[in-house]
């Protein structure tokens, strides 16, 4: 960094030690020192850390709308072969003579055997209407045609509100709309570099900038509109980068950024991320994984989608080793999520959007089975969709119940059978010694 | 860019709580106008106009002709159409547009369509194909609508896209027809699955002609245009939101296009990218109503200007401004480091918001998804695209040169206290203030 002529004397260094005050931000109870510099900085401590609070969810986000049908295959019925023709999937890892795992999903089978994998068929919402968007939107809410905060991030303002900054994180360039709640707020990363940002080699004090940078959020009154909310989120930010600093640390060889698209991220890359967040003293209590993937496969299915499988099988696969390597394996459920299921018959080369999906279930802790009730090949609606046999709120109603411990009612503004999907009673607690950012 | 700077210009920086009001100035005012007309600050633009009515005058003026695109010669086989650094050529042309070009309205427009029509080199892997639907939107972006909708339906990259090359008789595919009523047209709501499959037969039989070794197959069409092979169309009667006949891809995109709900949607969605707030139902139906009778696009866009409302209070400041906004005004207002074009690559990629690169049919994400913590952190990464060594600007004349001029005092205050002109000119870029538009 080149230092103007007209003022030789003054360093950055100097500088920034002549900054004082104005560099620390207080927010919401934390003390936060400049970024990347203070990882053992005291932090308030979280009191009573409730129900919940030692496990992690993580969410595998299928936009496109996963074809379930050939992810959990019902190869135990003609049916399915005369509705999908050469799309069908033929050698599929047979679980139980009715249904089999695409054949990539080998990972995933393993689990099954296991006992570690519960599978959960004809999971729907009512009148679907076969929109992606609207039906994003249902699947995020937690409401039919729903508008308005995210289902977890209303499970976020019901557990640690404010509190916690870290409780929910998206593997992802953007917040998503699923963890987006009235007073939590979200974190979004999308690689070990946390929230530092990227400066070319010139700048030579790059923590320091950021420092500078904090001093944004130190609004001396609550600005209103939008205006506030930008600088409230910068306060966020700077608290949340801090601590992710303490816990992540940056590979030397980071991929150079390609030109288009995900670049080098894969879901392999983006579930190591989440892992390393998981076994880190941050514990979040959600990390939704998004951005994986194109599952929208009108057309080239049989290949895109195969490969899709594949990507899924890496993710899972090196999310659980990263966990079990560190002992944390059974304070995590991994699930997965996608607007819908597609149409039952083949386009061809593809298939249309549909209705009812399979999801899967997987960790130490889930009740490996079969859920929920396949939908019948052979009775589908006036569109040849599936009728969906499970209320999505279901679904969600055993991750809440069975999982993260709190009483679904209250998230999702009604009562919904749960399913007994993952194993009743409570995680031994990592001991009353327990930690968040380095607090003792 | 701006070596330059008028010294009137830079005196009209003014800190908020210091002149004890919030309302905005006059220069601020001007400088709403510019942004939201034209894409990026245009600096220099505000600097020029005198009053609102000057700047709306000078951001709508098309009487400059328009630069001719750059050449891109049609691949001659598969394997070097999918040469992805290729799609360089578009991209360069476009974002130096963005930048320079003497008709900023069409910018705003052209920035508007592509993401409204959305294709993106996630699915398609063909640059050709961008290049082609870039020239397609700058030729019909300031023309006629229904034009512009026509040919989009036409465009190879569209057809790529959602798939309507391989949407033929015997095997229906709906991808387009769902798309372009939902997300182009009328909005989700005015149309039953049956509209989608009737509209998706409707549009068979469009393919995109193959280059190089494969053209034997369609000998007599221009390699990488769309051609219609009728043994593909479904000849059928269908019954497309209750108009029922042998339709074809005109007929449906001309039923399409009458229904009320279709001009009132996209002339709402302009009034939100201009003003930066929703048109009342009074305002939509009105609009909607200019719009249906001849789908002229400019005189949509003067009556979305001439509306009291879009230089109010309300509306200055109203939306999140987007990174390929924030990115080009800094390049507009600041002398730049000559790798300005990687580096800005890299920005944009890193936030997942390259242009011809969307994640879905549906665009760009926008508003308050645009505020969160991974892309706010990254908000300091143009420190990569400024001059360096960095250009010693006064404090007010940074913010004057992005196009900012009404500033907290907080914000003065942190922009003036580093003492090296880079980490003043990267905080002034990464101030809250230029976050919005």
């Amino acid at each position: 960094m080149t230092m103007p002529p007209e003022c030789p004397t003054v360093s950055r260094r100097q500088f920034l030690a002549g900054l004082g005050a104005t560099a620390a931000v207080s927010v919401a109870g934390y003390s936060v020192g400049i970024w990347g510099r203070n990882p053992a900085h005291a932090a308030t401590p979280i009191g009573d850390l409730g129900p919940g609070a030692d496990r992690t969810l993580v969410l595998i986000e299928m936009g496109g709308g996963n074809d379930a049908l050939s992810m959990v295959v019902p190869h135990g019925t003609a049916r399915y072969f005369d509705l999908r023709g050469n799309l069908a999937v033929s050698d599929a890892t047979d679980l139980d003579g009715s249904i089999g795992l695409h054949p990539n999903l080998s990972y995933t089978a393993e689990r099954w055997k296991q006992n570690d994998l519960a599978v959960v068929e004809g999971i729907g919402y009512p009148d679907p209407d076969l929109s992606h968007f609207s039906s994003m939107a249902t699947w995020w809410t937690g409401v039919p045609g729903g508008l308005g905060a995210g289902w977890l991030g209303r499970y976020l303002d019901a557990t640690v509100g404010a509190e916690d900054p870290l409780a929910g994180i998206v593997v992802g360039p953007g917040p998503s709309p699923a963890l987006s709640g009235e007073e939590s707020f979200v974190v979004s990363i999308q690689d070990d570099t946390g929230l530092r940002p990227s400066v070319p080699e010139w700048v030579d004090e790059p923590d320091e900038l950021t420092a500078m940078w904090a001093g944004f959020a130190n609004s001396p009154v609550d600005s209103p509109g939008l205006f506030g909310q930008v600088t409230s989120a910068i306060e966020q930010t700077v608290v949340a980068a801090d601590h992710l600093s303490a816990v992540l640390t940056p590979s030397e060889d980071a991929p150079a950024p390609q030109a288009q698209g995900r670049g080098a991220r894969t879901l392999a890359t983006d579930m190591a991320l989440a892992a390393q967040l998981v076994i880190s003293d941050i514990r979040p209590r959600v990390v939704l994984v998004h951005g994986f993937g194109d599952f929208d496969t009108h057309e080239g299915q049989a290949s895109r989608h195969a490969d899709l499988m594949t990507e899924l099988d890496d993710g899972i696969r090196a999310f659980f080793e990263i966990v079990e390597a560190a002992g944390a394996s059974d304070r995590v459920v991994v699930a997965t999520t996608s607007e819908f299921g597609r149409r039952a018959a083949s386009n061809g080369s593809g298939t249309d959007h549909g209705t009812a999906g399979a999801h899967l279930v997987i960790g130490d802790r889930v009740q490996g089975g079969r859920y929920g009730e396949s939908p019948d090949l052979s009775s589908l609606d006036n569109a040849g969709n599936l009728i969906h046999t499970v209320d999505y709120r279901s679904y969600y109603a055993s991750i809440l119940d069975e999982w993260l411990e709190v009483g679904h009612q209250d998230i999702l503004d009604g009562s919904f059978e749960t399913l007994g999907m993952i194993g009743a009673g409570h995680v031994a607690p990592i001991g009353a010694t327990w930690k968040r950012f380095g607090v003792r | 860019m701006l070596l330059r700077f008028p010294e009137s210009h830079v005196a009209a920086v003014r800190s908020m709580a210091a002149s004890g009001t919030s309302s905005v100035s006059d220069r601020e005012r001007v400088s709403h106008v510019v942004r939201r007309l034209g894409v990026g600050a245009n600096a220099l633009s505000v600097s020029e106009a005198a009053t609102i009515d000057d700047a709306i005058a000078s951001m709508l003026d098309l009487r400059t002709p328009p630069a001719p695109m750059p050449g891109f010669e049609p691949p001659t086989d598969i394997e070097s159409a999918r040469t992805q650094q290729d799609i360089q050529i578009p991209l360069s042309h476009w974002l130096e547009q963005m930048v320079l070009s003497p008709r900023p309205i069409e910018e705003r427009l052209v920035w508007f369509w592509h993401d409204h029509f959305a294709t993106s080199t996630r699915k398609v892997r063909f640059p050709y194909l961008f290049w082609q639907q870039h020239a397609t939107v700058r030729q019909h972006g300031i023309g006629r609508f229904d034009e512009l909708l026509g040919a989009i339906a036409k465009d190879p990259a569209m057809l790529d896209y959602l798939d309507g090359r391989t949407n033929q008789a015997t095997a229906i595919n709906e991808n387009f027809a769902r798309e372009v009523m939902e997300l182009h047209t009328m909005g989700v709501g005015g149309y039953s699955q049956d509209d989608v499959v009737a509209a998706a037969r409707a549009f068979s039989g469009w393919v995109v002609a193959p280059g190089g070794d494969d053209r034997r197959r369609l000998p007599d069409a221009e390699p990488w245009s769309a051609v219609f092979v009728p043994v593909r169309h479904d000849t059928g009667q269908k019954t497309l939101l209750g108009v029922t006949g042998n339709l074809d891809m005109d007929d449906a995109i001309e039923i399409i296009l009458d229904q009320p709900a279709t001009a009132t949607t996209v002339a709402a969605k302009l009034h939100e990218e201009i003003i930066g707030l929703s048109p009342t139902a009074v305002t939509r139906q009105r609009l909607g109503a200019i719009f249906r009778a001849d789908w002229q696009i400019m005189t949509l866009i003067e009556e979305i200007v001439a509306d009291p409302i879009f230089v109010s209070d309300a509306a200055v400041r109203s939306r999140v401004r987007n990174p390929v906004e924030r990115l080009v005004g800094i390049v507009q207002g600041i002398e730049t480091h000559p790798q300005v074009g990687r580096t800005s690559m890299a920005i944009l990629n890193r936030v997942g918001f390259v242009p011809f690169s969307p994640p879905n049919p549906a665009g760009f994400a926008g508003g308050a998804r645009l505020l969160g913590p991974y892309q706010l952190a990254h908000s300091l990464d143009v420190a990569g695209i400024v001059a360096d060594p960095a250009p010693d600007y006064p404090v007010d004349e940074i913010f004057a040169r992005l196009g900012l001029f009404d500033v907290s005092e907080q914000t003065r205050d942190v922009v003036a206290a580093p003492p090296d002109p880079l980490s003043r000119i990267t905080l002034a870029a990464a101030s809250p203030e230029y976050a919005l538009t």
